[in-house]
């Protein structure tokens, strides 16, 4: 489904990426681990278009995108959830879902009002994520764990088939952890899942196949028993995170 | 082009890039240290130039204007950060709307004060005679503005690079926040900056009230030619004032002398080019606030 | 509840030179509230893109004057008087030229676009300055003929008032009906979040680039509008003193809102053209107002408005 070819890019004298080179099925699970810095989010920004790489080649279900933009990547079933969350803060929860929600039939009818089954559509997306009670919050009076599940909820409105997940339980409670990580588990298992994630529990929990960065290149690739133990991972980067 | 004519409009092109330079090198100063485009900068150029109005119909001395005009304009920058500006810190488009607020202010209060007509004000003495160059006369005033914006900007650098408040604006053209965080004040090094912006126009202003003259509208030009060339030359550094200046005072001269139809037209083009292709400036390198 | 008030509103103002025919002043009160409106137009058109889109532009008056001049040099070359010759080229001039505009322009944002906004209506400043032969330079157009539609000759100050007072309704009825939307949200959602926007599979280039045009054509019907009731148009119609006047409309009376744009224009008028009959700094109260609700009350008037309804409900 997804297709990476020796991804590079470099800021300036930086090089964030150095040659990375990654193949996920579809209706794969797959967690991408490693410290920080060693190049997760660029290669994010990469495969949802929002960076180009210096060169190197990325393909969307046998299609190359490399030079597509976020829109077009979304319009091709592209979905993310971003790290710090982007979200519309002075709007109600439900019309975050909603603009999610209207973004397939696109956004040129003028005098057209929302219609009403569009805040049924909203409210059970919302329900899904566990936010149905939510729904007329404004986005930024929501928790931070709630939030996150804002993040997701519209990232799936979308109905996409590649999911990326940026950091999914990033600052979450273990309850909050837990919850999300029970409704990504519970997702169709049609779904391709890309996890940056550095909660080891849930990289196991979710993940079918875990691919390890390090300074820009990938190190090691594999389930997540033989990842558990690779002893060039321990060393680089389990090692620094109790187990 | 004869190659008379052709050192005459040279020499205007640079005369009038000199100016430039001394009215964009404050603007470019303050949106450097404060991403803040202050919209109210042509009037600040404008109430140099009345400020130096008053004192040559009272005194009759330039050279006292040369000095009083940009103490009081920077004197009111002083004052208006603290009581505006900082207010609103970090919100960078409204800082901007506020500058607009100033400057009508400014504007309408000098209008009201000296009356809408033309004025304009003799050369200084000394000033006020033609030279030879190349087989042709020419203004020794014009000489003086290219000779003193050279100072200036030999000043500046020397500030910018030697001087501890130099150092505080570079560090501060890269990284307010950084600065903040260690310590150094930054309320009273953003409004000195304000300042220095602010009298930097105000200086241009006397420079400029000789030769183009003193009257309403004049602050909505001198803007104008401000941003293009702060635009052009990059936004933040004085070595892209410099740049911007240099490439926009020969350009205007000669536009509109070739083509007078469309010299304005190709100004602004330059600005929207630079702009688009390379949005930091020529020579600018600084973030993209929002 | 509202529809019935909204209603009652909208006929008093159109037969606004009725009722007020007795007073001393009603010749007067007409054309103030006349130009009110043309300037409301302008703050509403420009609203769409500041207040519901987020880009704040600073040189919305380039799309009014176009269109001012549009309807008159139409007028005057087309050697008609009919009303919709007038609009239909203002309206068209306006949203070409806010698409020219708007294909550059909209690769920025935030302050970037501001600049540049106010760079390219410089530029057509100085296009209308020097085309002295279709523009008349700096003497401006004069002699602009009132239209006439349907038979109706709109000569008389009442009728061409009452002229500016339907055109004035059917934009805000346009304006309202494009904010509630799913155009409207979309631009909402631009404003809020340009970069989920994308994610979400939006083309932001493009939704931009349209509400710069249909906020332009919208000015450009205001422009044929002051044409008409001026009998005149000027560079002063494309230059940034009425960009300026229009923004501070907005702001003052309530960035993002219908009704914002309308108070802050019949504020910014009344400081503008009936304070001076009183006291000789006008501009000064102006920029001093604008400076107070930049720092002070950003939410404008109607947002003040709303927050005390809101403490007082509580």
């Amino acid at each position: 489904m997804i297709e990476a070819r020796e991804l590079r890019r470099a800021f300036g004298g930086i090089v964030a990426l150095d040659g990375v080179t990654l193949s996920i099925a579809a209706g794969e699970r797959r967690a991408i681990i490693g410290p920080n810095g060693a190049g997760k989010t660029t290669l994010f920004n990469i495969l949802t278009g929002e960076l180009e790489p210096t060169s190197g080649s990325v393909r969307l279900g046998g299609e190359d995108v490399t030079s597509r933009r976020p829109h077009e990547l979304a319009r091709r079933g592209l979905a993310r959830m971003y790290q710090r969350n982007e979200l519309f803060d002075p709007l109600p929860a439900r019309e975050n879902v909603a603009l999610a929600l209207r973004a397939e039939a696109g956004p040129y009818r003028p005098f057209t009002a929302p219609a009403r089954t569009e805040r049924a559509a909203a409210d059970a997306m919302l329900e899904r994520v566990g936010l149905a009670d939510r729904a007329g919050a404004q986005a930024r009076a929501l928790s931070h764990g709630e939030r996150r599940q804002l993040e997701l909820a519209l990232a799936l409105a979308c109905a996409p088939r590649v999911l990326l997940l940026d950091e999914p339980t990033a600052g979450m409670s273990p309850a909050e952890t837990a919850r999300i990580t029970q409704l990504i588990a519970a997702l169709d298992r049609s779904l391709t899942i890309v996890i940056v994630e550095h909660d080891m529990d849930v990289v196991f929990r979710l993940a079918d196949r875990v691919t390890v960065l390090h300074e820009g290149r990938v190190i090691a690739d594999g389930t997540p028993a033989e990842i558990r133990g690779d002893t060039q991972v321990n060393e680089v980067y389990l090692g620094k995170v109790v187990a | 082009m004869s190659p008379e004519v052709f050192v005459q409009q040279a020499l205007n092109g640079i005369s009038f890039g000199a100016l430039l330079f001394i009215l964009a090198a404050g603007l470019s100063l303050i949106f450097g240290m404060m991403d803040v485009v202050n919209l109210a900068h042509g009037a600040f150029y404008m109430l140099g130039a009345y400020v130096t109005l008053a004192i040559v119909q009272r005194t009759g001395q330039f050279y006292l204007a040369l000095f009083v005009a940009p103490a009081v304009v920077g004197l009111l920058g002083l004052i208006l950060e603290p009581l505006l500006l900082r207010r609103l810190r970090g919100r960078h488009l409204d800082q901007v709307l506020l500058t607009i607020g100033v400057s009508l202010v400014i504007a309408d209060l000098l209008g009201l004060t000296f009356g809408r007509e033309i004025h304009s004000i003799p050369l200084p003495a000394g000033l006020d005679r033609s030279t030879q160059i190349f087989g042709g006369d020419y203004p020794v005033y014009r000489l003086f503005v290219i000779g003193f914006s050279i100072a200036l900007a030999g000043a500046l650098a020397v500030i910018h690079r030697r001087t501890r408040l130099g150092a505080l604006i570079r560090a501060g053209v890269d990284d307010a926040q950084m600065l903040d965080a260690l310590g150094v004040d930054i309320d009273r090094l953003f409004s000195r900056t304000f300042a220095l912006g602010a009298a930097l126009a105000g200086l241009a202003g006397v420079i400029a009230a000789p030769v183009f003259g003193i009257f309403p509208g004049m602050d909505v030009d001198a803007l104008i030619y401000s941003l293009i060339v702060v635009v052009v030359g990059g936004l933040g550094t004085l070595s892209g004032a410099v740049a911007g200046a240099g490439l926009v005072g020969p350009a205007d001269t000669f536009g509109r002398v070739l083509f007078p139809q469309f010299a304005l037209a190709l100004i602004f083009a330059i600005m929207a080019l630079v702009l688009l292709l390379r949005p930091t400036g020529l020579l600018g390198r600084v973030r993209i606030a929002r | 509840m509202f529809a019935g008030l909204a209603l009652a509103v909208a006929a008093l103002l159109v037969t606004f030179p009725a009722w007020t025919a007795e007073w001393e002043s009603s010749r007067y009160a007409t054309t103030i509230l006349r130009d009110m409106l043309v300037l409301a137009i302008l703050a509403l058109s420009l609203d769409l893109l500041v207040g519901v889109a987020g880009m704040p532009s600073l040189g919305h008056a380039a799309f009014f004057g176009a269109g001012a001049y549009a309807a008159a040099i139409a007028a005057q070359r087309l050697g008609s008087d009919e009303l919709l010759v007038g609009l239909v080229a203002a309206v068209a001039v306006a949203a070409v030229l806010a698409l020219v505009i708007g294909l550059f322009a909209v690769r920025a944002a935030g302050i970037f676009f501001l600049m540049l906004t106010l760079a390219f209506a410089q530029m057509v400043f100085a296009v209308a300055f020097q085309a002295a032969d279709l523009t008349g330079g700096s003497n401006g157009l004069a002699g602009v003929h009132r239209p006439t539609f349907a038979g109706i000759d709109f000569n008389g100050p009442e009728a061409l008032y009452q002229l500016v007072a339907v055109v004035f309704l059917g934009v805000v009825l346009i304006s309202w009906r494009i904010r509630s939307s799913t155009y409207g949200h979309a631009l909402a959602g631009l404003r809020e979040n340009e970069r989920r926007m994308r994610a979400l599979g939006y083309d932001t280039m493009r939704l931009k680039l349209s509400a710069f045009v249909v906020a332009g054509a919208m000015a450009g019907i205001g422009g044929a509008l002051s044409a008409y009731a001026l009998r005149f148009v000027s560079t002063n119609d494309v230059g940034i003193g009425r960009s300026i006047e229009a923004f501070v409309s907005v702001l003052i009376g309530g960035t993002g809102t219908l009704i914002g744009p309308v108070i802050g224009a019949a504020v910014v008028l009344y400081i503008e053209r009936v304070l001076p009959s009183s006291i000789p700094f006008a501009e000064t109260v102006l920029g001093l107002v604008f400076v107070i609700f930049v720092v002070a009350a950003r939410q404008g008037i109607v947002g003040l408005a709303r927050e005390s309804y809101a403490r007082v409900r509580r």
